[in-house]
């Protein structure tokens, strides 16, 4: 018993070691990699590109399932972005609030008789609407197909534009991120085939008539740990991640995709979970066996302002859908694993996410119950546990503090020193109980995929203006 | 500390391996957090200062421009050098030609422009990028040379910062090193920055542009080519004519989109040409050249390339004839001639993304029967191949009874 659990122990030791070193990599490439996007900002001038012919239009497709407290601001805020040609298609993917009649009222919709050819396959379209007030708004609607990877498709259908936005009905975009994200593209448009941009938590945040007035830290902290949460997957994972070619995921939150190529490899797979990262590991995998010079990139500047979930229920709800839809994306891109025709996603991000982010909840739960079974047994050697557990909490509070450091020398939307010390105060605080949370939610994610429980589960909102 | 060592010779080499650990992420933390706090602490103050001293030069402003302040009482005082030079570009970005003369001299003999030339020529990296970009804001011919010698730098930053800088000139002189190192394939920056640094040198004078062409081939020519089409005006008709024929699809694309600034005379016949390309990229050009044409002589070229066989061609081409106004019910007839299933449903399906179809379903004969001339049109849209002509025939005698 107890040669076993000193295997256990070693194996805990090693996995965390390497996990926590691997951050220290992605924290440093993040920080060089962001005073770089920061200096080459400087020579960029965003009504250049506004006022450029050679800026390509693009469609920005928003599915909306019940969203009736934010559709028509956020259509509203969308519809003033700062960009010079662009179209908006609004999915109601088969809401059964009043998500369709509040966009009718506001915007003054019309059935219209348009082309629709279905190049990737969606659930039956109802009916498509133009707007009498907004000419560069659709809307179409379609029956549910119980995903959001199926009202993508719909709206995919329905774009005009070489470029496709997916931006989630429920966030505001910044005026100038539609530009600032285009950016990535035209840096080198023949290699560049997706760009993501930043996502940041709307709650707290004071917005009038979906635009965002002043940013403020949410009150609850159970929110403030969730941009803690954002600004480390963002600043220091996705930048990283990107700057080594392998960025695995861009949010559905905020991304922009080749039109042409997500319908190469068949659109979003229509009953993912996680459709983002499922899209993005599909592009790779497609792109690397076409073997094409490509990029997938992130670019930390344009910003999403999302509504995360404000209790406990609902943000378990949503951990366990991402960490379903994890499961539910490696799954079946397995064959990719360790195979070098895939270069670095296959032996990099594939194995990274396989190891430290999908099993990471099992390792953790092993690692507790190890302890405690090493305790009953009276095995256990406190001290060596505590420096343990210190070294621990010492080098996940300095990641986390990394992340707040990047927004300080970055971005600095916080722009409140009481606002920066109580995130600091929270990146001291995040790891219990909370950590221990956030296992126990993964962990029923995982328990649910292989039960065959594929649902998304309904989040509580309560819009972005009651946010304020 | 005894503890410690006490602790790590108990626990063995793992242990003291650890506890280094915890010292360095300790230490780690408490930089981190010390660099925040003192970094918010130093911009704090260095903005109240900037603030402040931002306020006194602007109080003086005019005089300052005027010469009437001496340059020597800010130049010698790098924030109030800074300061200065931020209002002054940031007035050159707007300021129409009247304006712009006192702002250049101001920036000339105070001697600013002379230090940003020579920070681009002789610092490295981060200066040299940051001086370029103020160069290329300042629209000042004695920037160009400056600019042009970037051009040349093995870091691709500073190249893009030189190439942006010699576009925000908006000088035709600007135009000339890119377009040299362009031809020569000397220049390695992202073609959509070139693009645009182009298309803001030449807008004024688009025919440096031909010339460097016809010296060009290949990808080069092509760029050259789309740049043109940006910016051709009718002064170029002639040139454009040569370029609708020539062997490059992409040019000849182009030559299309450039011809729609060309006099209909010259454009309409080459447009009517190019609408029948083997390109279907030339077909789409020229549908949106003649759609962006005020000419009776577009209608028929434009029919013909809604019954292309690429879709995009089709409904580009319903997009252009479903916005033709006064001449609709007319253009709905001829395109009811043309028998062409696919045509049709383009063109109603841009009616209706238009807002049009209300006025030609009212325009219909015997407008008594607006239900079935309406059903006709619907019939048309989900049936495609149904005889349109007939139909309209039909609800025409149901309104007479």
């Amino acid at each position: 018993m107890r040669r076993i659990l000193d295997l256990a122990n070693n194996t805990l030791f090693v996995y965390y070691l390497v996990s926590n070193l691997i951050y220290l990599v992605l924290l440093v490439t993040a920080l060089t990699k962001n005073t770089l996007h920061r200096h080459r900002l400087g020579s960029l001038r965003l009504e250049r590109l506004k006022n450029s012919p050679f800026t390509p239009p693009i469609t920005i497709v928003v599915p909306a399932h019940n969203e009736q407290n934010s559709i028509v601001d956020s259509i509203r805020s969308l519809l003033t972005l700062d960009y010079p040609e662009m179209e908006v298609v609004v999915v109601n993917d088969g809401s059964r609030d009043n998500t369709l009649e509040e966009l009718k009222r506001a915007f003054e919709l019309r059935p219209a008789r348009l082309l629709y050819i279905p190049d990737v396959p969606s659930a039956p379209v109802r009916t498509i609407y133009t707007s009498w007030t907004e000419p560069r708004l659709l809307v179409l609607d379609k029956d549910s197909a119980g995903s959001k990877a199926d009202a993508i498709n719909a709206g995919l259908n329905l774009a005009t534009s070489p470029y496709v936005c997916v931006v989630d009905a429920d966030c505001i975009l910044e005026k100038e991120s539609l530009l600032r994200i285009m950016a990535g593209i035209f840096s080198d448009p023949s290699r560049v085939v997706a760009v993501g941009g930043i996502v940041r938590v709307l709650n707290g945040c004071q917005v009038e008539h979906g635009e965002l007035r002043e940013v403020r830290l949410p009150r609850r902290g159970i929110e403030v740990l969730q941009v803690i949460e954002y600004l480390r997957a963002f600043l220091i994972g996705r930048e990283a991640w990107a700057h080594f070619n392998a960025l695995p995921i861009i949010s559905g939150a905020f991304g922009i995709f080749r039109k042409d190529l997500i319908k190469k490899v068949g659109g979003f797979r229509a009953h993912a979970i996680g459709e983002d990262f499922d899209l993005v590991v599909r592009l790779h995998r497609y792109l690397q066996e076409k073997n094409q010079d490509y990029h997938i990139s992130f670019i930390p500047d344009p910003t999403c302002w999302t509504e995360v979930p404000s209790d406990i229920r609902s943000l378990a709800r949503q951990r366990a859908r991402w960490h379903k839809g994890l499961l539910d994306a490696l799954w079946p891109n397995r064959d990719m694993l360790f195979n070098p025709h895939y270069g670095r996603v296959g032996s990099l991000i594939l194995p990274y996410m396989w190891l430290f982010e999908l099993f990471a909840p099992l390792v953790e739960f092993v690692g507790y119950a190890s302890i405690l079974v090493a305790a009953i047994l009276g095995l256990l050697s406190h001290q060596f546990l505590l420096l343990f557990l210190i070294f621990g909490y010492a080098f996940a509070t300095l990641i986390s503090i990394g992340s707040v450091l990047l927004e300080e020398m970055t971005y600095r939307r916080y722009s409140d020193w009481r606002e920066v010390a109580r995130l600091l105060l929270y990146c001291l605080v995040e790891h219990f109980p909370y950590r221990q949370l956030t296992m126990i939610w993964r962990l029923q994610g995982l328990w649910q995929y292989l039960r065959g429980d594929l649902k998304w589960g309904e989040l509580k909102r309560v819009g972005a203006s009651a946010g304020a | 500390m005894d503890f410690v060592f006490r602790l790590v010779s108990q626990l063995g080499p793992v242990a003291g391996m650890v506890l280094k650990a915890i010292f360095f992420s300790l230490l780690g933390i408490f930089l981190l957090v010390a660099f925040i706090v003192t970094r918010r602490w130093y911009r704090a103050r260095y903005f109240r200062r900037l603030n402040e001293r931002t306020f006194a030069l602007r109080s003086v402003w005019d005089d300052l421009v005027a010469g009437r302040v001496p340059a020597k009482e800010w130049r010698l005082k790098p924030l109030d050098c800074d300061i200065v030079e931020a209002i002054l570009l940031d007035n050159i970005e707007t300021a129409t030609p009247d304006q712009l003369q006192p702002l250049l001299s101001c920036l000339r003999n105070s001697g600013l422009l002379d230090m940003r030339i020579r920070e681009a020529r002789i610092s490295g990296n981060w200066n040299r990028r940051t001086a370029l970009v103020a160069l290329g804001r300042t629209r000042a011919p004695e920037a160009v040379p400056a600019l042009a010698e970037a051009l040349d730098s093995t870091s691709e930053e500073t190249r893009v910062a030189a190439v942006r800088g010699l576009g925000r000139t908006g000088l035709p002189g600007a135009a000339v090193p890119l377009l040299d190192r362009l031809v020569g394939n000397e220049l390695k920056a992202p073609e959509h920055t070139i693009k645009n640094a182009l298309a803001n040198c030449c807008r004024k004078s688009p025919g440096v542009l031909i010339s460097y062409m016809n010296k060009s081939t290949g990808q080069t020519r092509e760029l050259i080519a789309r740049v043109l089409g940006e910016v051709a005006n009718a002064e170029l008709g002639d040139e454009l004519m040569i370029l609708a024929a020539d062997p490059l699809a992409e040019v000849r694309a182009s030559a299309a989109r450039a011809l729609a600034a060309a006099p209909p005379s010259i454009a309409l016949p080459a447009l009517t040409v190019l609408v029948c390309d083997d390109e279907w990229f030339v077909r789409l050009r020229a549908v949106v050249a003649l759609g962006s044409m005020r000419h009776q002589g577009r209608v028929r070229p434009l029919i013909r390339a809604l019954c292309d066989r690429n879709r995009y061609v089709r409904q580009r081409a319903a997009w252009a004839l479903a916005r033709l106004g006064p001449q609709l019910e007319d253009v709905l007839e001829q395109v009811v001639d043309t028998r062409d299933s696919y045509a049709l449903q383009a063109f109603v399906s841009e009616l209706e993304r238009s807002g049009a179809i209300e006025r030609v379903i009212a325009a219909l004969p015997e407008s008594g029967s607006d239900s079935s001339a309406g059903n006709v049109l619907l019939d048309a849209l989900n049936a495609g191949r149904k005889r349109v002509e007939a139909a309209l025939v039909s609800a025409a005698a149901a309104g007479s009874r």
